[in-house]
């Protein structure tokens, strides 16, 4: 045997370069399904929002346009995420592509975890473009509003126009934008996982993407539901065992929901934005694993 | 003693049936008694027996095809052996190693029955992603699927995405990232499968063609003509059981009957065979016009009226 052919032939219990090809691949798939008419439609929202609030004040003119954006992004990147995901492995499984690709040396930790950073990858990319899309608007109206200021306070004293520029600038592009931006994305990773997992003993695309839908609705809905609970009962250690189960099952999506105090202009505390990221990345990792742990068992 | 290309030794795989089929079934799945390995519960309704106790070895070199006809166990046995299919009980091993660990299958390559590749791939871009897959890179890579295309016969259609192929030249490219990175061992489910006759030689030559460069070839199939042009030994599989095994010729010999060819032989001659066969206590069973076969006559033809 050549030398050439004997490296080859060293198997590495986990090598970047078939999870890159896997990545690489998953991504190639998922950009000629033409997702990214999403992001068409983010554009169209942006632009016709802009229209209307061509009306208002400037505050609520950004706090509108902050509001509907970032939702927006949150809707968008979470349909995104389940949509793009839920496909992957039934169609793999129903093409038998699969079956050519575990026939090779590769670990099936190495093919979950190449599709899933290939629907992240994806979701980055949405989320830039997205995000770019907003600021820019954000930028151009601040802009805009800074001239149409400046115009209006030209006989004004200095301090005065000072003051009313400041006022503009705070209330539109500002440095908490970025860290909500973050928190929109962790959220679509941790149900890109999610929906990863159920798709692993899921029979149909379909069921997948429903069981999704009622877990996206109860994971905003349970912490009013838990705190309910919490008023109501007695908090034993089956109680707070049992919310624990179900919070590890439908995963707290309320607490990813930055946006309001973005909107209103309030800063977001670093330990807030690090213990929601803390739980978004802890998340995605836990149904991952589960995924993989499902998947290793499964009959092909 | 050198390492057998594919050993498989007691192997059973019982498929469970969903809880909720269960419920269906009124009575026992009927199968002739409880085989040898196979516990009352897994032979009972709530099991599918889809191989049963099964020894096989594969030697180096060798062409063999495992024939039965569908459902008799051909392709779960081809998943166990590829780590894609757990066994119930027993072992399968590749070139000496546990067929379950995922480095037993840098000496294998696959082609699965009917095979959908990313049909947004061109031919090349396929052979690169399946040759990243195993550890491939940069020149080497290039180089060998330059030469993989060639060996198939896709050169041309290199560029062009695998949804405008045609059934075999999909065959042709699984044929080519099965060998991308250079198996010992080459796992063909079905090969030639709904391709046509013309395409179902090239693959059967292709065949013929690696045997001759020395790797190990194990072929399912139920098209028995075929197996029959290329296998070395065939093992045949009924219900999961393995119900013969051994070389072609010594299988589908007859004993006691010899065949004469002859070319212008006059009646007056082979009258005189007769009487020489009835005088030596022989007999003469068959006296027919030799035959073409029909594939042949296939092939001549269509390929007569495409030089047209």
């Amino acid at each position: 045997m050549s030398n050439e052919t004997a490296a080859i032939t060293r198997h590495r219990a986990f090598s970047v370069a078939r999870v890159f090809a896997i990545t690489t691949n998953t991504l190639t798939e998922l950009t000629r399904l033409k997702v990214f008419y999403v992001l068409l439609i983010f554009a169209l929202l942006l632009i016709g929002s802009s229209i209307f609030m061509a009306r208002l004040t400037f505050q609520q003119e950004f706090q509108i346009l902050k509001d509907v954006s970032l939702g927006a992004m949150s809707i968008f990147t979470s349909l995104l995420a389940i949509v793009a995901t839920a496909r992957l492995i039934p169609q793999d499984l129903e093409d038998r592509t699969v079956y050519t690709i575990l026939a090779k040396p590769v670990p099936r930790f190495e093919y979950i975890v190449g599709k899933l950073t290939g629907v992240l990858l994806l979701l980055a990319i949405s989320t830039l473009v997205m995000s770019a899309m907003f600021l820019a608007v954000l930028y151009i109206r601040e802009q805009a509003v800074l001239h149409e200021t400046l115009r209006q306070m030209s006989a004004a004293p200095r301090e005065q126009i000072d003051d009313a520029l400041r006022a503009v600038r705070s209330s539109a592009l500002n440095i908490d934008i970025f860290p909500g931006i973050v928190i929109i994305y962790l959220k679509a990773c941790l149900l890109a996982a999610l929906t990863l997992f159920v798709s692993t003993f899921a029979t149909t695309n379909i069921f997948t993407i429903v069981v999704m839908v009622f877990i996206y609705f109860i994971g905003h809905l349970q912490a009013t539901a838990r705190e309910y609970w919490l008023q109501e009962h007695s908090t034993g250690w089956i109680t707070h065992s049992f919310l624990a189960l179900v919070a590890l099952i439908f995963p707290d999506l309320q607490t990813f929901n930055l946006v309001d105090d973005i909107v209103v202009g309030a800063a977001i505390p670093l330990g807030l934005f690090a213990k929601t990221a803390v739980l978004g990345i802890f998340y995605t990792t836990i149904y991952t694993l589960l995924a993989t742990f499902v998947f290793y068992g499964k009959e092909l | 003693m050198t390492d057998a290309a594919v050993a498989v030794r007691g192997l059973t795989k019982v498929f469970p049936v969903p809880f909720h089929r269960q419920w269906s079934r009124r009575k026992p799945r009927d199968i002739d008694g409880q085989p040898e390995g196979v516990t009352s519960r897994e032979a009972s309704y709530q099991s599918v027996v889809a191989v049963r106790d099964l020894d096989l070895r594969i030697e180096p070199g060798e062409v063999y095809g495992l024939l039965g006809p569908n459902g008799s166990g051909k392709s779960t046995t081809l998943k166990i052996i590829l780590g894609l299919v757990s066994p119930t009980r027993g072992q399968t091993e590749i070139f000496g190693r546990d067929s379950s660990l995922v480095e037993s299958r840098e000496a294998v390559g696959f082609l699965p029955e009917n095979p959908y590749f990313y049909k947004y791939l061109t031919g090349e871009e396929t052979l690169r992603f399946f040759g990243k897959l195993c550890g491939l890179s940069g020149a080497r890579l290039r180089e060998r699927a330059d030469q993989l295309l060639e060996l198939v016969g896709l050169t041309n259609a290199r560029d062009r995405r695998l949804s405008t192929y045609s059934k075999g030249m999909l065959q042709r490219i699984g044929l080519a990232q099965a060998l991308i990175h250079e198996p010992k061992l080459l796992v063909l489910d079905e090969p030639t499968a709904g391709v046509d006759p013309a395409g179902s030689r090239d693959i059967r030559n292709l065949i013929v063609d690696l045997k001759r460069r020395g790797i190990t070839v194990l072929l399912s199939s139920h098209l028995l003509a075929q197996a029959q042009e290329i296998c070395d030994r065939v093992g045949i599989l009924a219900d999961g059981v393995l119900v013969c095994e051994g070389r072609l010729e010594e299988l589908i010999a007859i004993e006691n009957q010899t065949e004469l060819v002859l070319e212008n032989a006059s009646d007056a001659l082979v009258d005189q065979i007769k009487t020489l066969a009835t005088s030596s206590n022989a007999k003469l069973i068959a006296r027919r016009r030799s035959t073409t076969t029909l594939e042949r006559l296939f092939l001549d033809a269509t390929s007569e009226g495409s030089n047209k």
